[in-house]
């Protein structure tokens, strides 16, 4: 459902993303983690159509990004790291506006709305502003609108920053009962046991370049011949494989 | 932490802006010291002519320098209202120097500080170079200039400390989102009509000896100043430095200085007293609305004969854009502009038959064209212009949706293309009517502008695109920034060429005057030539922006 084919992203003398590879299967839960400044984000931003590679390029349901954005587009919802919103804008008006963008009746798109606003706990300040949300609130609103057109890819970049433990634990479920209805799901996030808990696969990408590839116990594996023990939580695997383990205690 | 600490934020970013290049620093630098020159060759005109009247002299130069304490007086102490609002209750860092083991008075230090360069700045551009005419035309010394910037200092601090007592009073009483809006808007309104006012003067008639006259006349009819006004003791503490008469200048300037001191103590210790209060206050958002926003129900319903993309991205455009004060202000100004044009025509003095009136119509009636466009340019400076930057950080939600660039350019373009050229149109019929031409001109004017309108706004999203800044959500930021300048530049050839190239075959075919003759055939073939290359250059204008503007928002990172 989704493939990266050697992608590649260069500023100036900085390679952010360096032959990057990977498959994602339909309905899978693949997570990609990272260290701070890893490119995870770069990557993420390149699936999406933010930002164009310097070479290689990347396919969503078979639709090129680069040859045929809208067809790409159309299949995938996607949660910025940092959700920006239209400040001056009501929730409504802006699942309203995104919910046209994607295509959707008119009258389906109130329905859907207010569907996802009781989901999200926002109905009761749907006709607030978005400037007067907090952080957590517009990342909600945010996972709002990447689902408003039902996509069959959902790209979430680091979703449970700013949620509290509720939303968190409650986003986790919703993740699963994504995939669980065929959805498949690219998740970035710090957190590695989230990554431990919700994905079938983990990649991890470390100075631009995809460091490991795998299900947990395929990564327990190929770390076991390194410096983490066999059996070892995400955690040590992570450090171990990207070499930012400390010295043992 | 020393009060040097807390302005070193404020202090390296503008070194590290200094590093970054010297060629906007410098460009700015040029136009202020040319706005200067031209500012202190008006100031020097005005004040020699009163040296010539001789028994009221002495009153106008005082008068007028009253006058002068006055206006600074006035524009400060909003202006300081303003900006108090947000170094104290708006700005981000507030947040971390309130969490920093930091005493609320040394936050007081810090914060007056920056409120007062915020503020004042507009005194020393119009200021110094006045006080300058003043200095060389009365032949003063050193002292002048001291004292000058002696009684600065106290007359600046004066409106600072009211601006940052009257926002603390405000904050505590309405939210700071509202009394953010309702300064912004109120401000500018007061200065648009201040400026509409000082315009219907018509200041122009300073040019000629009876004007000035007619000046000095107005001025010594003014009423003798308020005692009490700070703008009497600076001025008091001026004048006998002058030599125009004796007085107590020390006085005055310890009057200032004491009065200084105690309002900038009174408001430290208010703000000590009731910072985290108002601080707090100043943090709540509007309160919530349980039912649908009208203004929402009324776009959507004009919106609705558009395409359905198109008009997503209207409704969503106009909403923010009507939500936001910062742009009323700027309509406000935008109103205030329009009307000073028009009324520019109708002050023409065309009206007294003579040859003079007669040329000046049908010069203005050439140039109007291109004072048209460059009116319509500075609007689109101000709401074109920014529109890419002000996607800002949203930008993604459109980006990562099915749709075409070339449709969101469209869109945009419609929006700013339909109200611009109906501007435009608007000004050229009204202010060809003031000035009696033929009816021929206009209908040919309005043509030209209908193009010359689409490649400015085209020209406006491609360097809206090509010079984004995310880094502010405030229009007016954007509009003063460099990408703008170009883009004004850009314009400003665009318009020229257009008028240089229509100026003939427009007087050849309806200014009887200068060309009384039949159009002959050879004539029409060239004069439909020049026509056709008006055409052809805002046609190639217009698709080099779109062209321009369609890569740049293609390569958009935010």
């Amino acid at each position: 459902m989704i493939r990266a084919i050697a992608l590649r992203k260069v500023y100036g003398p900085i390679t952010a993303v360096d032959d990057v590879s990977f498959e994602v299967a339909p309905g899978e839960v693949f997570g990609f983690i990272g260290p701070n400044g890893a490119g995870k984000t770069t990557t993420i931003r390149l699936m999406v159509g933010l930002l164009a590679p310097t070479s290689g390029t990347v396919l969503l349901g078979g639709h090129d990004i680069g040859r045929e954005p809208e067809a790409a587009k159309a299949m995938t919802g996607y949660l910025a790291d940092r959700p920006f919103l239209y400040e001056k804008l009501t929730a409504r008006e802006f699942l309203r506006f995104v919910g046209g963008l994607y295509g959707i009746a008119r009258r389906e798109v109130e329905g859907r709305s207010t569907e996802l606003l009781a989901e999200f706990g926002l109905l009761e300040r749907a006709e607030e502003l978005i400037e007067a949300y907090s952080h957590g609130m517009k990342q909600r609103l945010a996972l709002a609108a990447a689902l408003v057109h039902r996509p069959r890819i959902l790209v979430l970049d680091e979703p449970m920053v700013g949620l509290d433990p509720q939303g968190a634990r409650a986003l986790r479920q919703r993740i699963r009962d994504l995939a669980a209805s065929g959805m498949t799901i690219f998740l970035s996030t710090h957190s590695l046991a989230v990554a431990e808990e919700l994905c079938d696969r983990i990649g991890i990408l470390d100075h631009g370049r995809l460091v490991a590839l795998g299900s947990l116990a395929e990564l327990r594996a190929r770390a076991g011949d390194g410096a983490a023990p066999r059996g070892a939580s995400l955690e040590s695997v992570f450090l171990s494989l990207t070499g930012a383990a400390g010295p043992a205690a | 932490m020393s009060l040097l600490g807390l302005l070193a934020p404020r202090l390296l970013a503008a070194r590290h802006a200094l590093r970054r290049g010297y060629v906007k620093p410098l460009a700015l630098g040029l136009v202020t010291a040319l706005f200067w020159i031209g500012c202190f060759l008006f100031f020097e005109r005005v004040l020699a002519y009163f040296q010539t009247i001789t028994a009221l002299g002495p009153v106008l130069t005082q008068r007028l320098l009253v006058l002068l304490f006055v206006c600074f007086f006035a524009v400060l102490l909003l202006s300081n209202v303003v900006a108090a609002l947000t170094t104290f209750y708006g700005a981000e860092e507030v947040s971390l120097l309130l969490a920093a083991p930091l005493s609320v008075r040394r936050l007081h230090q810090a914060r007056f500080v920056e409120t007062l360069a915020a503020s004042s700045w507009m005194v020393l551009l119009f200021g110094l170079p006045a006080f300058a005419a003043y200095g060389v035309v009365y032949r003063a010394g050193p002292l002048f200039y001291a004292a000058t910037v002696a009684t600065l200092v106290p007359f600046l601090v004066i409106p600072a400390a009211l601006g940052v007592l009257a926002t603390t009073g405000l904050v505590l009483v309405v939210p700071a989102r509202r009394a953010g809006d309702v300064l912004l808007v109120a401000g500018t309104v007061l200065t648009s009509a201040a400026y509409l006012a000082f315009r219907v003067l018509r200041p122009e008639r300073l040019a000629s000896p009876s004007g000035l006259a007619g000046f000095a006349g107005f001025l010594a009819d003014v009423g003798a100043p308020a005692p009490y006004a700070p703008s009497t003791w600076a001025a008091e503490v001026l004048i006998p430095l002058l030599g125009a008469r004796p007085g107590e200048p020390l006085f005055h300037l310890a009057l200032l200085a004491s009065t200084a001191a105690v309002l900038y103590l009174a408001s430290a210790a208010v703000v000590e007293r009731v910072f985290l209060l108002a601080w707090s206050r100043a943090q709540e958002g509007r309160p919530a609305r349980g039912s649908e926003r009208p203004l929402a129900r009324w776009l959507r319903a004009l919106a609705a004969p558009l395409p359905r993309t198109a008009g997503l991205l209207f409704v969503k455009d106009m909403t923010v854009f009507l939500r936001d004060a910062r742009q009323w202000s700027q309509l406000v100004l935008l109103l205030a502009l329009a009307v000073m044009y028009v009324y520019n025509f109708s002050a023409l003095p065309i009206d007294d038959g003579s040859a003079l009136a007669g040329t000046i119509r049908e010069i203005a009636a050439l140039f109007n064209l291109g004072l048209a466009a460059f009116v319509t340019t500075a609007v689109a400076v101000r709401f074109v212009y920014p529109t890419i930057s002000l996607e800002g950080r949203s930008w993604w939600v459109i980006r990562t949706a099915p749709i075409p660039l070339g449709t969101i350019w469209w869109s945009k373009f419609v929006i700013g293309f339909v109200p611009l050229v109906g501007l435009g149109e608007v000004l050229i019929v009204l202010t060809n009517r003031f000035l009696g031409v033929d009816p021929g001109v206009t209908l040919v004017f309005m043509g030209t502008l209908v193009g010359l309108v689409a490649a400015i706004v085209s020209l406006g999203l491609a360097f809206g695109a090509a010079y984004p800044r995310f880094d502010t959500q405030n229009p007016a930021h954007i509009a003063t920034s460099f990408g703008a300048l170009v883009y004004m530049v850009a314009s400003l050839a665009l318009i020229a060429v257009v008028v240089a190239l229509e100026s003939w075959p427009v007087s050849r075919l309806f200014w009887h005057r200068l060309g009384p003759e039949a159009v002959g055939g050879g004539e029409s073939a060239a004069i439909a030539c020049a026509f056709a290359a008006v055409a052809a250059v805002t046609a190639t204008a217009w698709a080099l922006g779109r062209r321009l503007g369609l890569r740049h928002l293609a390569r958009l990172e935010v």
